[in-house]
Order: structure tokens, then sequence, then C-alpha cells
């Protein structure tokens, strides 16, 4: 694995890599307030396969220096920052793989850049949220004298949304390392989720595309999902039984999940 | 029939009944009872009225063989239409105990049943409770794991939970509500002081769920207090500064209160 602070954006970005300079690129993207340790698991596991895995902190998460305009709302403007980073780093078609608000912004880049891509995994997102979280709560969240007991809040919160078929200690793990987040960037991110609104985007969506959500998953509604995925041409959806939110910290052997995932997509093949 | 009284109902039992087809001599009989003939009750497509499902529940409630002599009355009937009933359909009743109360009398008690009427596609086409007057056995005691609501239940709760460090710098009064009962944790500094119906400056929040979701809540395979909580299936009244200040300590309450049942 190398790791680069790479400037990007106005700001230093971390970013991890893993793998043969010229095997077929991955691009993966974490949830809101997280930041790549999310895959450290898959990375070199996924790599081992054959592909070129590059993972990034998003501005303002992990070891990435904050975005120069502070917290991001936008997921539009994190697609942008992707785009750059595929630029940067001179990634040829690229898969692009994220979770939560890293599977919407997978999406959004799509939908920018769909002839650059070779394919999208889109996990536990969907094109509109519908207003959940209330937009009007998560301001009050971003007040920090207003949002008490977060760590614990974010702790149990995550146990809460972690499938029922993921084993205790794995479950208290991604939960423990949850409350590494800083609210403040969390929060904005979650504005960005709630507010992204991508119905009338995905139609345009040419590359293969496949959207992913776990039954477990109190933050997705199964049906949006799938009338996301219904939206896009050609593209696949996939439920998982008995996972919740995060499918790449709670799938045991989640790298020979995704490999077959992208051989199915067909352009990426390692 | 072997009777029950009403010692024998436990909150949380649970039965089935067998199904029951609805057929069109049930939409005549009843809107010939009712007299409600609009165009809805009538042709092909007629919807029964709403009421026929509870009259259908209470049917299918008494061939479960549960209640006997000793019941002394029907109290009330909290209803919800869910879906139409239609002629063909085919309903299957559930009842879940969920609320035993023993009457200040002492001879009798208040059984609260939860009754939902699911159709042929395993949809909940009406549901609510219904509280039936039962004669007790015996004078009691009774029970208090699943009394949700009860001081009993919030002084057993209170001897399981360890707090202290939850509610260390804290000064407050929680309230816990199931159904219509509620219940008053005064905490000082780590310790609760006093349970009671009702503290002297009321509850700084009070937390609340219906009797199905208490019961979900001490029956889940691990405790699912935030996913219920997240869903909305509680809701929260009074200071909800100091609600999410005690997400954990709360969360602790629910192991107790699982322990316990």
């Amino acid at each position: 694995m190398r790791a680069d602070y790479l400037p990007l954006g106005g700001s230093l970005a971390f970013v991890e890599q893993h793998g043969e300079p010229d095997a077929p690129p991955v691009l993966c993207l974490h949830t809101a307030g997280q930041s790549g340790v999310q895959w450290r698991h898959v990375a070199p596991a996924l790599a081992a396969r054959g592909y070129r895995v590059v993972v990034p902190d998003l501005p303002g998460h992990g070891r990435s220096e904050p975005a120069p305009g502070g917290p991001v709302t936008d997921l539009g403007a994190y697609a942008d920052w992707c785009l750059a980073l595929i630029d940067r780093l001179g990634l040829a078609r690229p898969g692009v793989v994220g979770c939560s608000i890293g599977g919407k912004i997978a999406l959004d880049v799509a939908v920018r850049a769909s002839d650059r891509l070779a394919a999208v995994v889109a996990m536990a997102a969907d094109a509109h949220t519908g207003g959940r979280p209330s937009v009007r709560g998560l301001r009050r969240e971003l007040s920090d004298v207003a949002a008490p007991s977060r760590t614990d809040r974010t702790y149990l919160g995550t146990l809460a949304v972690v499938g029922r078929d993921v084993p205790r200690e794995r479950a208290e793990l991604i939960a423990t390392m949850h409350r590494r987040e800083d609210p403040a960037v969390s929060t904005s991110d979650l504005l960005g989720w709630a507010t992204h609104d991508l119905r009338d985007a995905l139609p345009g969506i040419t590359c293969p595309a496949h959207l992913v959500v776990g039954d477990d998953d109190l933050w997705l509604d199964v049906a949006r999902v799938r009338a996301a995925a219904a939206s896009i041409p050609g593209a696949r959806c996939t439920v998982l039984p008995g996972i919740g939110h995060y499918p790449m910290e709670e799938i045991a052997d989640f790298d020979a999940v995704l490999d077959d995932w992208l051989a199915e997509l067909g352009a990426v093949r390692a | 029939m072997a009777d029950r009284w009403f010692e024998d109902f436990v909150v949380g039992e649970r039965w089935t009944s067998p199904p029951r087809e609805v057929t069109a001599e049930d939409l005549a009989a009843f809107t010939r009872v009712s007299g409600d003939d609009h165009p809805l009750h009538a042709g092909p497509d007629a919807i029964l009225q709403g009421p026929f499902g509870v009259a259908v529940a209470m049917g299918l409630l008494q061939g479960l063989g549960l209640h006997g002599e000793a019941v002394l009355g029907l109290l009330d009937t909290h209803w919800a239409y869910r879906r139409p009933v239609r002629v063909g359909d085919l309903l299957t009743l559930e009842v879940t105990i969920v609320r035993a109360r023993r009457t200040s009398a002492g001879d009798r008690g208040v059984v609260t049943r939860a009754m939902a009427l699911t159709n042929q596609d395993g949809e909940t086409v009406q549901d609510g409770t219904t509280a039936a007057l039962i004669a007790a056995r015996g004078p009691g005691p009774d029970p208090d794991g699943r009394a949700f609501g009860t001081v009993g239940w919030a002084e057993a709760l209170t001897e399981k939970a360890d707090l202290a460090d939850e509610v260390a710098s804290w000064d407050g009064t929680v309230g816990l509500r199931c159904g219509d009962d509620e219940v008053h944790l005064r905490v000082y500094r780590g310790r609760v002081i006093e349970v009671a119906r009702r503290s002297p400056r009321g509850a700084t929040f009070t937390l609340g769920a219906d009797a199905a979701t208490w019961l979900e809540l001490v029956e889940a395979p691990d405790n699912p207090f935030m996913r219920l909580a997240m869903a909305g299936r509680f809701t929260v009244t009074g200071d909800g500064y100091e609600y999410l200040r005690l997400t954990s300590a709360l969360h602790r309450l629910a192991d107790a209160a699982r322990e316990i049942a």
C-alpha cells in the first residue's frame, strides 16, 4: 500500500492506493463523517484479486485537510472532487464504489461522467431520501450545544443499523470506530444526504450500475432503492439479507462479493 | 372448557386463530343489521363495513377457547381499519396479551389484548386493542416484570440497572410511559432517589410507547431501543435535550427492562 497527501481542490487529500498501478482501478468511497479506514480489510484483499484500489478520505474526514470553504453540505461538490482525484491519479475507466453518502456520490459521479467510468456500485443509497433525516433537525445538530451525548448516539445509532447477521464483536468494532468523527463534518454530510436529489439525473447514467441495500438498513427503504435502480437503464439491484447500512464493514469476505459484482458489470475485470 | 382466571393471562402470551372466510352471506347479514346501505357495501367489489372486522375478531377470539366463566365483561375496543375487507377474504386473528392489571377491589383484573386481523396475503387489515374484566383466582400479588409504566416495574428496573456512571452529573426526573401508565424516576447525582407515579415537579422528559412496543423491547433478541427510537416507535415529551443527553442511560434502562421481563 502507498499513501499520499495530494493537493486537491485547495487542500491536502489523504489517499491510499493498493495493488499494481496498471491494474483496473476501483475508487472506494466511505460513509458520512467516516474515513477510508472503513475499507481497511477490503482494499488490500481486493488489490490481491488484481485491482488498483484507491481509497481517499473525503475533505474534512480522516487524515484529509478540511475543504477550504468549511464542511461540505453539497454531495455534488464531493462528486466533483472525486472526478478531480480520478484526473489527478490518471485513473483510466475506474469502477466507483461507495456506501451511504459515498454511494450517492458514486451515483453522482456516474451522472456527471458515465463515459469515463467502467461501472458504478452504490450501496445504501437511493435517488432522494424524501426528507429523511429532517433538515431542520440536522441544522439544529450542527450547533454543538444542541447535540448532547453525540458519541454515545453515534455508537448506539450505528449498532442499530448494523444487520442482524453480523457477529456482535464485529458490530461493536464498527460502532466503536464510528465514534471517530467530526460532528460538524458528519452532520454537514447528512445535510448533503438529505437534500441531494438525483431522481431526474439517474436515467442519464450510461455506465453499468449496481445498487445494493441491506434489508436491515433502517436508513433506507428497499422499495426506494429498487425504484432508483429501475430508473437507471440496465441497472441491477441487490438486497442483502441480514445486512445493514455498512456492507463493506459488515460482510467478512466483502472483497470476494465486490469482485463478483464488478465482474458481473462486465467492464472491470482483473 | 378449562377456565382461565386473571392470573393466568401473562403479558406477551400469543395465539393465532384458524382462518375464517368472508362470505356473501356475511355481507348481506351485516348490511341488514347495520342498515348501512352505502354503495360501497354493494356490488361485486363491495367493501364490508369496518365494524364487521371487530365482530369477526370477537368471534375468532371466542373460538380460541381462552375465555370462560371468569370473564365479567368487555370494557372497551380501540380499533383501526387499515385495509378493505371483501367477500372471499380469509381472515386470521392474532392475539397478544399486552397488559394485565388487578383492580383496586383486588378480586378481578383488566386484561388488555392487542388483536390484529390479517388477510390471506399476510397483510394487517384491522387492528387494535380490547380490554376485558376477568375474575381473579386469588388475592395476588402479581408479577412486576412486564407491568410497564407501573411503580412496581420501575422499582424492579431501578434495582437492576446500574446508572451511576451515566447519570453521575444529572439532576432530574425520567418519566417512562406505557399507554396511559406513567411512572417517574427521580434522579440525583447518579442515584434514583424516588420512584413514584408523579414526582413533585414533574418529569424532565417522558419516554412513551404503546404496550406492543414495550413488549418488543423486552422480547427482541438484542436490545432494540435505538432501533425503535430511530423508527419513531417511542415518543418523547418534555425536555428533548435532556432526553438526548441520557441516551446511554436509557439504553441501560432498556437492558434492565429486558432482564426483569
